[in-house]
């Protein structure tokens, strides 16, 4: 059996469960395994209906009140429950802010490998090979799980493509009790949306984005300068953020705006995944970049290796003598 | 408060990375090694807490000689003591073995109010380690962490976690605790002079696997749960078009491109 643990909000499944379910979907085929969707939550009957829509096996509810909000400690004690009652082979869970959350206090819980942060898997013989990315995307590992399942992965959102799911099963939903023992030692104050104001670029046809490449805060101007002759919108990633360069309504990526104009330029920006995650799905891709490996390049349409303080004030000059013409 | 910081050493993020011989991990025989960024954050956000609260901070790492420089440089910024966890048993440590060790030693130290790690480490990555920390020693926990009040006397915390898409939350939990420091929760110090000469005569224990009663089946690459198969370059999924020339040249067909190609303008 192979688990998808489906990750929700406001009663909606997330993109990256469609996702987890594809990679479920062809492991289940490779490796002659059922497939079953885990939901988590109070009154899970929406989603589940929704999940069984899927060409899977099973839905598993898992309702109790202690799971209306996410909380770790109650995650791991039901998974946990759910896992020992039913040992599955593999366990997928999203690379998210959440699934990371509880993925690795499971994983010590049962004391069974967790490889974090897939983009691809394999089979090898009867082995499971799953493939992550380290040194922040520049490099890849191929690793081999020990032991005897359950086996714990969790997924890098955009790694499996979620629009292939394949729909039209007839899905039993079986509920799945848990007696949580105490509730979970976190407690929610409040939950808050960052300020997006003038810098919102979720509708910005164009962005030109900044990074570290820009060595320091006054160089900032040749990026406004470069958007103001091409008339986009400034964008940065999150090392300028953290140096202060810029205020956070201004970050792209997985942890600040996610953005998909209809063209992109990076300027300066290696590309950790954490910013990929944010912009990879714009239309046209600019890289302009000194370093010819850095990772911005495998997700580029159009790349410039060279100096950006000799290219951009060139393209710069270019788009303003246009504007004129 | 006792506040326990963990520091991974890793490549100094200025190295040209090779692969080794048998393709299971980089050449690192002479790279230079520095700690990795998030956990300047970590470290900087345990001495603003001391400073606060009072209590001590503990640096704690795992590994060789690059180990006692990050831990030396912890202790520069100005952390009280560092423990050294080395022994060539610990090499090849997976997150999952590191943080049984790491835990193991934390316990072994008495325990801590707080351990604050790095969010991620710049080599692996998954931001596992801490988290998998809080499992071992049965502690709550926070990850991605960019704000933190403490309440020594009631033994809480509120911290403020950054999720997806901009959004924060601001929790309670009860110490002890593990959190993982993200990046740019506050500007690491730079360590000063007097604390260069300052963190020579301060305590740096050293344990080894036996010291820390672990099996030679638990420890390093033994008690890894997963094996490396093969590190590569992954090859590019989307045909990048890289555009030579000069900067003026280049400039010049690149707007042409995304005119005529892309039709993006």
């Amino acid at each position: 059996m192979i688990f998808v643990i489906a990750e929700h909000k406001d009663n909606k499944l997330k993109s990256i469960t469609s996702e987890l379910l594809v990679f479920a979907q062809r492991a289940g085929r490779d490796f002659g395994q059922p497939v079953s969707a885990v939901v988590l939550g109070e009154n899970t009957t929406s989603l589940a209906e929704e999940l069984k829509s899927k060409k899977i096996d099973r839905v598993v509810t898992i309702d109790d009140p202690q799971l209306a909000e996410y909380n770790p400690d109650a995650y791991v004690e039901a998974l946990k429950s759910l896992c020992e009652k039913e040992p599955p082979f593999l366990v997928l869970i999203g690379h998210t802010t959440q699934g990371m959350d509880f993925a690795p206090r499971l994983s010590v819980a049962l004391r069974r490998p967790l490889i974090a942060g897939c983009v691809e898997y394999e089979k090898q013989g009867d082995r499971l090979i799953l493939t992550r990315q380290i040194f922040n995307a520049k490099m890849n590992m191929k690793t081999a799980v020990r032991g005897e399942p359950p086996y714990f992965a969790t997924a890098s959102p955009g790694a499996f493509p979620g629009d292939e799911v394949e729909a039209g099963g007839s899905a039993e939903i079986v509920p799945f009790s848990v007696s949580l023992t105490a509730p979970g030692r976190r407690k929610l104050i409040e939950r808050v949306e960052a300020p997006k104001g003038k810098a919102d670029l979720s509708s910005a046809p164009i962005i030109v984005s900044g990074g570290r490449g820009l060595k320091e805060k006054e160089n900032f101007s040749l990026i406004f300068e470069l958007a103001e002759a091409i008339g986009g919108s400034v964008g940065a990633s999150r090392p300028v953020v953290d140096a202060e360069w810029l205020p956070r309504e201004y970050q792209i990526g997985s942890s600040g705006q996610t953005v998909s104009p209809k063209l992109y330029i990076a300027i300066g920006i290696s590309g950790a995944i954490q910013h990929l995650v944010g912009m990879q799905t714009s239309r046209c891709i600019v890289a302009i970049n000194k370093d010819v490996e850095a990772p911005i390049f495998k997700v580029a349409h159009y790349g410039i290796v060279d100096d950006l303080f000799k290219v951009v004030p060139a393209l710069t000059r270019i788009f303003k003598d246009l504007r004129q013409a | 408060m006792k506040i326990v910081s963990c520091i991974k050493p890793v490549p100094d993020p200025a190295s040209r990375l090779a692969i080794n011989e048998t393709k299971t991990w980089i050449k690192d025989q002479d790279l230079t090694f520095v700690a990795s960024e998030a956990d300047n954050y970590a470290i900087e956000e345990a001495l603003r807490l001391k400073e606060k609260h009072g209590g001590e901070v503990v640096v704690i790492s795992m590994g060789g000689e690059e180990s006692a420089r990050v831990l030396r440089s912890g202790l520069a910024m100005g952390a009280d003591r560092a423990i050294h966890l080395r022994d060539p048993k610990f090499k090849g440590a997976d997150e999952f073995a590191a943080a049984d060790a790491l835990a193991t030693a934390i316990a072994k130290d008495g325990g801590a109010d707080l351990v604050l790690a790095g969010v991620q480490s710049d080599d692996l990555g998954t931001g596992m380690t801490g988290t998998m920390i809080a499992e071992f020693l049965g502690s709550a926990h926070a990850t991605v962490v960019v704000g933190v009040e403490a309440n020594p006397e009631s033994k809480s915390l509120r911290v403020r976690r950054e999720l997806e898409g901009g959004i924060n939350e601001t929790i309670e939990l009860p110490m002890p605790a593990v959190l993982t420091i993200q990046f740019g929760i506050n500007q690491p110090r730079y360590a000063s002079l007097k604390g260069i000469m300052a963190a020579k005569k301060k305590e740096m224990k050293v344990w080894s696997a036996a010291d820390l009663g672990l099996s030679d089946e638990a420890a390093g690459k033994a008690g890894a749960m997963y094996e490396v198969k093969e590190i590569f370059v992954p090859e590019r999924k989307s045909k990048v078009e890289i555009i030579g020339g000069s900067p003026e040249d280049a400039a010049a067909a690149l707007v042409e491109k995304l005119k005529k190609e892309a039709k993006v303008l």
